[in-house]
């Protein structure tokens, strides 16, 4: 019996020796900076005046909950997501219906409609505020002139929504490409079936295509979630998170004050709100995305 | 939601089987049953035409940006800046030949290098771990697939100013290698995630059948499994890539003059002395095109390797 | 060439309560062809995998020829399997595939290519040789995993339900190639097969396996004959022999108001184990259809019509137990009786098996038990 057990311990060790290399690296890279954050957050640490190391406590936190500007950041992260995750999901799924029927020039369609998913984020971002959004030569002024609108502000009136609209813009692709591939690998003989026992387009639709697009639209709405809460390439070049921080969301803010005014402490602070805040959120999402795949995956 | 399009074919079918020659009476008889079907056809087929000129403006809405940036990168600086928008102009390579001599190719190499190399680490790690969660699996499969996705929901600025203050203090700032580990640790616990799903497609009996036939796992992993999920791991390979190459967080915080990326390069053409919007464009072009151009040619590979291998 | 020895191997898997292979013991002989039967989920797989090395034997041993196999990786055992689903590599041809075993082995390709194209010639495989698995039908991959298996020339062969994905007539004439092969080639061979005529038809001795657990290690002829308990009496033979409840009498066994007599010593038996009731195993083809009064009387419920013959379903007639019996004989007159109608079933040739009624163990005379293998 032990020669067998030593024998499964030498295997366990066997199968175990790949997975190791990644392992280390991901803990090394993602978890030891993170510990280190931690360790700031409860330091007092101006970056450029030299001696200002100090241990704090909770001080930096105490005043991160106390910033009035922190909470209202925090909410406009939370407005970014959610709202640009939403929308692009409806537009994604309407796109992708669009898509799954064939008509002349279905590939050049979806060629172009991919490529704002492709294009670096921050030439996007610099792209609406310039090309789209400008007031005088912008596009969208252009386009809305018939309608009485003269030459509208959009960026400095509505920041966080024209970040948005770059935002929709980028991932509403990305949702359509998943959605799409979720419409194609339906099997064809459940729509029969169902068209046999009597359904119509719009029953088939919100009985049968509708059930199993589930997956795919869950896992895009966690997948984009996931990248939208790094946000910061659309703010930094479109709003700077201004007027004041009315369009900046937790990235820009904890960038603002660890690299332009050198808090760390008060910035690593922050960090570590943003992951507790995360976190919670987070665990919802994961608790999704492994029911919805690991279940398939297996069922598979 | 296909059925317009398929009834729309089988009435079809039906109307061209109806004579058309005949006595009076039986062409009015035959085009008294027809009238009803025709009408629906015709419906359906109008119907069919609609959606499709539907696409076709969405496709063209969210492709106009881009578009824009394209033609202005031809202009002047002048007819850059008209109102009413011009599209009418006489093109120029100016805006390029100013930013390739500006030393946007210093940058553009730069972003290369970083997304190549990591790529390829992502790869060499990500491959055998993804093989050690899926063919050959280990105890806590779940947990460690769990902690993998949970670090992609760290999100990136909690640890930034320690990377900093590390990377400060070890004389890595401003250097490409910087990037390329990061790069590598943000692209590897998805890419893990996805080449596992590849690699739960292939059959465990095929590497008993390889060991049976006396391969090492070794050789069984290279004949045998790699063949089978070398798609798979292309798309991987080309998302991270996407990923890497747009980066700008990092980029912008890490490097300065040295090890720029192509993103960061952007950013230099808005500062000083105005907006050269022409200019701009064409190193927007420039930084955004290799990536454009690779999912565009490998738009499949990019559905299958988002949807984790949910699609075949 | 091999021999091969189970001795009270078992396999646990992970998390499950009862072992998938419980203690099973078993000697195969050179040359021999083995096959494993049992109901799904009953440990065949297993206990072939286990042979193979892609299983854990987690107590016990298995030898070859002699030799201890535990811990012993699978492509150090020199054994070649055809999987149920065949496992052909997708990104080879055909004869890459047959010659991917002699190439780990270093075998020189002009060597290989010789001698896949003498296992596809034996196949009917040689116009193939160049395409991928995916471009073949279902009963050429199954040639394909055949010709892999024998291009090794391997000590043994293990087969894991090889047929189980053609349709039923290739399978029938796929089952006697296999078998002529395997006489041919003279390789030990371990075949699994939850299909009892296969096993019947091809093993020189079958092996009944239930929840992991060795029932009867025979040659079919023997498992047909002398079950040695109800499990096995009911796995062989088609349709089922019938088991049903019966009284014991002075003279043997009453089932209805009819009386099947047992040998003297069997009926000492019984009464030894002081045993009131009994199972009785009465195999449909020794059931013959006499006018009602004649034999056991049942009525019919259902004529299954085959064309050569018929099986006839029925219940006892006068069944005091309440529960309603069951019996189904096989005739070989057509529409041997109409629907509802009362028969007569006369038991002829062969014997009456008798059963423990809890433990089901076969119930045999002095001299009968001395005949009957072991098992259990
Ligand atoms: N990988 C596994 N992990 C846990 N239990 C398993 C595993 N494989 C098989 N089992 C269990 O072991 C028992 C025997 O399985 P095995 O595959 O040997 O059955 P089998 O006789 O081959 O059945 P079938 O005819 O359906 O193929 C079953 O109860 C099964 O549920
Ligand atoms: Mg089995």
């Amino acid at each position: 019996m032990t020669k067998h057990s030593t024998l499964s311990r030498a295997e366990g060790w066997r199968r175990r020796a790949p997975l190791l290399p990644a392992l280390l690296f991901t803990i090394l890279v993602t978890q030891v900076p993170f510990l280190l954050t931690v360790y700031y957050s409860t330091h007092s640490w101006n970056l450029v005046r030299p001696g200002s190391w100090e241990f704090v406590g909770l001080q930096n936190y105490l005043y991160v909950f106390r910033d009035s500007q922190f909470r209202e950041v925090a909410m406009n992260t939370v407005i970014l997501i959610v709202g640009t995750v939403l929308i692009s999901a409806l537009l994604g799924l309407g796109l992708a219906l669009l898509l799954n029927r064939s008509f002349r020039g279905r590939g050049v369609v979806r060629t172009l409609l991919i490529t704002p998913f492709l294009i670096t984020p921050v030439a996007g971002a610099l792209l609406w505020k310039t090309a789209m959004f400008d007031p005088v030569f912008g596009i969208v002024n252009f386009v809305l002139q018939p309608f009485g609108v003269g030459n509208f502000a959009w960026v400095s009136q509505f920041p966080l929504a024209t970040v948005m609209v770059d935002l929709i813009w980028r991932w509403t692709p990305f949702m359509m490409l998943l959605i799409l591939a979720g419409l194609q690998s339906m099997p064809e003989d459940v729509l029969e079936a169902g068209r046999v026992d009597g359904a119509g387009p719009i029953a088939l639709f919100r009985e049968l295509t509708l059930p199993h697009l589930r997956r795919f639209i869950e896992l895009g709405v966690v997948l984009g979630a996931i990248y939208l809460v790094n946000t910061f390439g659309a703010i930094y070049m479109m709003t700077s998170g201004g007027p004041g921080v009315e369009s900046a969301n937790l990235p820009f803010y904890i960038y603002q004050r660890a690299f332009l005014g050198f808090e760390v402490g008060q910035a690593a602070a922050m960090g570590v709100v943003t992951v507790a805040a995360t976190i919670v959120i987070a665990m919802l999402a994961l608790r999704l995305i492994f029911k919805s795949f690991m279940g398939a995956q297996e069922a598979a | 939601m296909t059925d317009p399009a398929l009834s729309g074919d089988t009435t079809s079918a039906t109307v061209r089987d109806t004579p058309v020659a005949g006595s009076a009476a039986q062409s009015r008889s035959s085009a008294d049953e027809t009238r009803p079907r025709q009408r629906a056809r015709r419906k359906h087929r109008g119907a069919a035409v609609i959606w499709a000129v539907l696409a076709w403006l969405a496709a063209l809405v969210f492709f106009f940006p881009v578009l824009w940036m394209v033609l202005t990168a031809f202009k002047y600086e002048r007819a850059a800046y008209t109102d009413p928008p011009t599209l009418w102009f006489s093109p120029t390579l100016e805006q390029f030949q100013a930013v390739l001599a500006s030393g946007v190719g210093t940058t553009l190499l730069n972003s290369a290098f970083a997304t190549l190399v990591s790529t390829t680490c992502v790869l060499v790690l990500g491959i055998p771990a993804a093989f050690a969660l899926s063919l050959r699996p280990v105890k806590k499969t779940k947990d460690v697939l769990f902690f993998f996705l949970s670090t992609k929901m760290l999100p990136i600025v909690a640890v930034i100013v320690p990377l900093y203050v590390i990377v400060n203090r070890i004389g890595l700032l401003d250097n490409i290698w910087t990037l390329i580990i990061l790069y590598t640790g943000m692209n590897l616990p998805i890419a893990i995630w996805m080449m596992r799903s590849f690699f739960l497609e292939v059959p465990a009996e095929l590497l008993e059948a390889a060991s049976m036939d006396g391969a090492s796992l070794w050789t069984a992993v290279r004949r045998v499994i790699l063949p089978l999920v070398s798609p798979g791991i292309a798309a991987t390979a080309l998302i991270c890539v996407i990923f890497s190459w747009n980066e700008f967080f990092f980029a912008v915080n890490l490097t300065a003059v040295r090890a720029q990326t192509a993103p960061v390069s952007l950013v230099g053409f808005i500062t000083g002395e105005g907006l050269f919007w022409a200019r701009l464009s064409a190193a927007s072009t420039l930084a955004a095109l290799p990536v454009v151009i690779a999912g565009w040619v490998a738009q499949n590979k990019l559905v299958r390797g988002l949807s984790f291998g949910a699609i075949k | 060439m091999a021999t091969i020895a189970y001795q009270t191997a078992s396999c646990l898997y992970e998390g499950a309560a009862n072992p998938a292979v419980d203690r099973l013991t078993l000697e195969v002989d050179d040359g021999e062809f083995i096959v494993l039967v049992g109901p799904s989920g009953s440990g065949k797989s297993t206990a072939l995998r286990m042979l193979a090395g892609l299983e854990d034997i987690d107590e016990g041993n298995i030898t070859i020829n002699g030799k201890d196999m535990v811990g012993v990786p699978s492509k150090d055992r020199d054994i070649a399997m055809v999987f149920q689903n065949y496992a052909l590599y997708p990104s080879m041809t055909v004869a890459e595939n047959m010659g991917f075993a002699l190439k780990m082995r270093g075998v020189p390709a002009g060597e290989r290519r010789r001698q896949v194209e003498q296992a596809a010639e034996l196949l009917d495989l040689s116009d193939f040789l160049d395409r991928k698995p995916a471009k073949l039908s279902g009963g050429q991959r199954q040639r394909v995993a055949m010709g892999r298996a024998i291009v090794r020339e391997p000590q043994v062969f293990c087969m894991d339900e090889p047929l189980s994905n053609l349709d039923a007539k290739l399978r029938v004439q796929t089952r006697t190639q296999i078998a002529a092969l395997q006489r041919r080639l003279g390789t030990t061979t371990v075949y699994v097969t939850h299909d009892q005529v296969e096993a019947m038809t091809m093993g020189d001795r079958v092996a009944v396996l239930k929840d992991g657990k060795l029932q009867q290690f025979a040659a079919p002829t023997e498992l047909y004959d002398a079950p040695v308990n109800a499990f096995v009496a009911g796995f062989i033979g088609s349709p089922a022999m019938n088991l049903v409840p019966a009284l014991v009498t002075s003279e043997g066994v009453q089932l209805g108001e009819s009386t099947l007599p047992l040998e003297r010593d069997r009926l000492a038996a019984l009464h030894r184990q002081e045993l009131s009731s009994v199972t009785v195993g009465l195999r449909p083809e020794q059931l013959e259809v006499v006018p009602a009064g004649q034999g056991i009387d049942v009525r019919i419920d259902l004529v299954e019509e085959l064309g050569s013959e018929s099986y006839v379903h029925a219940h006892l007639v006068d069944d005091r137990g309440g529960a309603s019996t069951r019996l189904v004989a096989r005739s070989h007159r057509r529409a041997p009786g109409r629907l509802g109608e009362t028969i007569g079933l006369r038991h002829g040739a062969g014997s009456v098996h008798v059963f423990h009624p809890d433990t089901g163990a076969r119930i045999d005379g002095e001299e009968m038990s001395a005949r009957v293998g072991t098992g259990v």
